[in-house]
């Protein structure tokens, strides 16, 4: 099989888009509108060529043949009941399409394993089926999703999801947040494209800096290893898991009662290299980071913030996390006492409530530019601070100038928070409303920085 | 330890004599010969199929010594009174002999038994467990854990898959909770941990080279102090569904 066949799934250069739309609504599918919804997505954002297959012929800009579809096509993409696929398939397949989207759920075994042998044959890849949303390409505007006009901002997190519901939280969540994605890609039932291919192929893919798995099994475990830890190098893998707290079997030995338990995929995640993530929200707040900063070297945090309640709570995360603070170098401290006399330069750091962005500015470079400090957390509340919103916008300039270390920010609270990421939404500083988060981050980041050192080491 | 590939054939025979008698456990002398094949130190224990072949087994041994029940029916030999450890003399070992053979009729009067193994005593020391399994999405799979309540009711145990890297099997070992007893508190010395760490890789690929190792327990092994080195006393292997 050509690698090619994957690559083709996300960037076709034609599709060909095949529905019914007489077929009756059965309970909890409706292809008909649902195919609809497709064909407005595709028409909408997809910048190559759609060709719309409608077998019932129906729907005015289809054609109701496949002989009336050019031949070549890189995908088709089947809005169809499994049935109906397997009668049209050879049709299909007679166009010489180089992979197939099967959108659809409810296939019997033995329809499955009908598609599959006969795609496999011709060397067509297949992603599904039961992908039912299926794969968004923000490059290319390939959107077979049938929730009509989502589009998430264009980006370089991609995510994959072995479950199309949770999958649809992913996408309505990065929708909802701004948050930017190259990719997204929903597995369904994996009779032939799997995890570690995907993995694999988002690994080569230039527009994808983070990748984020959503898994609940897995169909081959020891080749998603394989696939993580060559990508891990250039790129790191965020994984999700759901299903950990299924209970084990009793089994007469010890060891075995944890067979397919969740302390097995942790050690194999572990092994991989990838970093594991509790929720939703932790997965983007984790990639977020990723996506936007470098891995911190090392543990040491330092903390500059402008109220002193908010940065003992932060302090208390980063050890929680496992990390420490920073002690400033000399240097470092007294450059800032000299500038500031009225700032407390012992981390974490007290800018005073009165800080504007030059106090912020200023004392960020001397942290950043000190040996002894490997990340720093940056809390601006707006409440009860002379600080004003547009004034985080320096936070974006003094990153760019350090790109060897991380920085994250903490606007803690609603309002403050809305108004802060507003202005940093689009730069290379992740923010977050709750140290907590911050704290995750920036050990996300130094974890990454560890595995990344293992791999150049290995 | 004998070449690689003798032990493998070795093992491979092992394992085929036990399916061959139609059983899929290894009974406790199988499982440790397995082990002692692959090169895991185990203490000496020897089958004995009447109390003649004890006396002069334990002549081999030494006492002090172990003595345990050895029957394919028989799982949980402490279960059935069918465990003597410490004995000291001929006369001891004799009346155990009788006394076990005996306790394992009055639990199974018609269980099959081959006779008691006659095992080397091993000094207190603190134990530990590996463990593997074969997971049904990444295959063999090495468990290890402090012995008694620590993997009982703490559950503090860490999981790699095999084969491991010697600095696997070491981060496996800095993971557990109760690490700092085996690292050595209140002026105790550490356990030899390069004796354990072998142990660990070596029982990894085994259940990496022999799938149909389905599961595998080697509890509990004693981890004697730095330089002292690490021994098996007792261990478990089961054979997945022949194909």
């Amino acid at each position: 099989m050509t690698p090619g066949g994957v690559k083709a799934i996300f960037e076709p250069k034609s599709v060909v888009l095949v529905g019914a739309s007489g077929v009756k609504e059965r309970a909890g599918m409706a292809p008909s509108m649902i195919f609809r919804s497709v064909i407005h997505n595709m028409l909408r954002f997809y910048k190559g060529k759609t060709h719309i297959v409608d077998l019932s012929g129906r729907v005015g800009t289809a054609v109701k043949s496949f002989r009336q579809v050019p031949k070549k096509q890189d995908l088709a993409v089947l809005v169809l009941p499994p049935k109906l696929v397997l009668r049209h398939l050879r049709k299909l397949l007679d166009r010489r399409v180089r992979a197939i989207l099967a959108i659809t759920g409810g296939y019997t075994r033995e329809q499955r394993g009908e598609l599959l042998r006969m795609t496999s044959k011709q060397g067509v890849r297949v992603l599904g089926p039961n992908t039912i949303m299926g794969v968004i390409n923000t490059a290319n505007g390939l959107c077979t999703i049938f929730e009509r006009d989502i589009m998430p901002q264009r980006g370089n997190i991609a995510v994959i999801s072995q479950s199309s519901g949770v999958g649809a939280a992913m996408l309505d969540w990065a929708w909802f947040y701004g948050t930017g994605i190259s990719k997204f890609a929903f597995m369904g039932d994996r009779i032939d494209v799997s995890e570690a291919e995907l993995v694999e192929y988002l690994g080569g893919d230039k527009d994808t800096n983070v990748i984020c798995v959503y898994m609940e099994g897995i169909r081959d475990g020891r080749k998603f290893i394989d696939a993580v830890q060559k990508v891990v190098g250039q790129k790191p893998v965020v994984v999700l898991r759901g299903g950990v707290t299924q209970g084990g079997r009793q089994m007469p030995s010890r060891a075995a009662s944890f067979a397919g338990q969740d302390k097995v995929f942790g050690a194999a995640f572990e092994r991989a290299g990838a970093i594991r993530v509790h929720d939703i929200e932790e997965l983007f707040d984790v990639a977020n980071a990723l996506a936007k900063q470098p891995p911190m070297q090392g543990n040491r945090v330092a903390i500059a913030s402008n109220v002193g309640g908010p940065a003992i709570l932060a302090a208390d995360s980063v050890y929680r996390e496992g990390l420490v603070l920073a002690n400033l170098s000399d240097k470092a401290t007294k450059t800032i006492i000299d500038r500031y006399p009225e700032v407390d330069p012992v981390n974490p750091i007290d800018v005073a409530t009165d800080a504007k962005a030059e106090r912020y500015e200023f004392i960020l470079k001397q942290v950043l530019a000190d040996p002894n400090v490997d990340g720093v957390m940056v809390i601006n509340m707006l409440k009860s601070c002379l600080l004003e919103p547009e004034g985080t916008r320096i936070l974006a300039e003094v990153a760019r100038k350090f790109k060897d270390k991380p920085i994250v920010d903490v606007s803690v609270g609603g309002v403050d928070h809305v108004l802060v990421s507003e202005v940093l939404k689009g730069t290379n500083v992740p923010t977050y409303n709750l140290p907590d988060k911050a704290a995750r981050a920036l050990k996300a980041l130094y974890l990454y920085g560890k595995i990344r050192e293992k791999v150049t080491r290995e | 330890m004998i070449g690689l590939a003798a032990a493998r054939k070795k093992v491979a025979e092992i394992l085929a004599s036990v399916r061959k008698d139609g059983r899929r456990e290894l009974m406790e002398f199988e499982s440790k010969q397995v082990l002692a094949a692959w090169g895991v130190p185990v203490n000496k224990t020897e089958l004995a199929r009447d109390v003649g072949e004890a006396v002069g087994r334990a002549r081999e041994v030494h006492y002090p010594l172990v003595l345990k029940i050895a029957s394919p029916e028989i799982i949980h030999k402490s279960d059935v009174k069918g465990v003597k450890v410490g004995l000291g003399s001929e006369f001891e070992l004799r009346q155990s002999f009788s006394e076990l053979i005996d306790n394992a009729r009055a639990y199974k009067p018609n269980a099959k038994i081959l006779g008691v193994t006659v095992q080397e005593y091993l000094p207190p020391a603190r134990e530990v467990i590996v463990g593997t399994l074969q997971d049904p999405f990444f295959g063999a799979t090495v468990m290890f854990g402090l012995g008694g309540v620590w993997v009982e009711v703490l559950k503090d145990i860490s999981f790699r898959l095999a084969p491991l890297s010697v600095d696997d099997a070491r981060e496996m070992i800095h993971e557990l909770k109760g690490y700092p007893i085996l690292a050595g508190i209140r002026g105790a010395p550490p356990v030899d941990m390069d004796a354990l760490i072998d142990i660990i890789r070596k029982v990894g690929q085994l259940a990496y080279e022999f799938p149909e190792i389905s599961e595998m327990d080697v509890n509990p092994i004693f981890a004697f102090d730095e330089g002292k080195g690490a021994v098996a006393a007792d261990a478990r292997i089961i054979l997945g569904e022949s194909k």
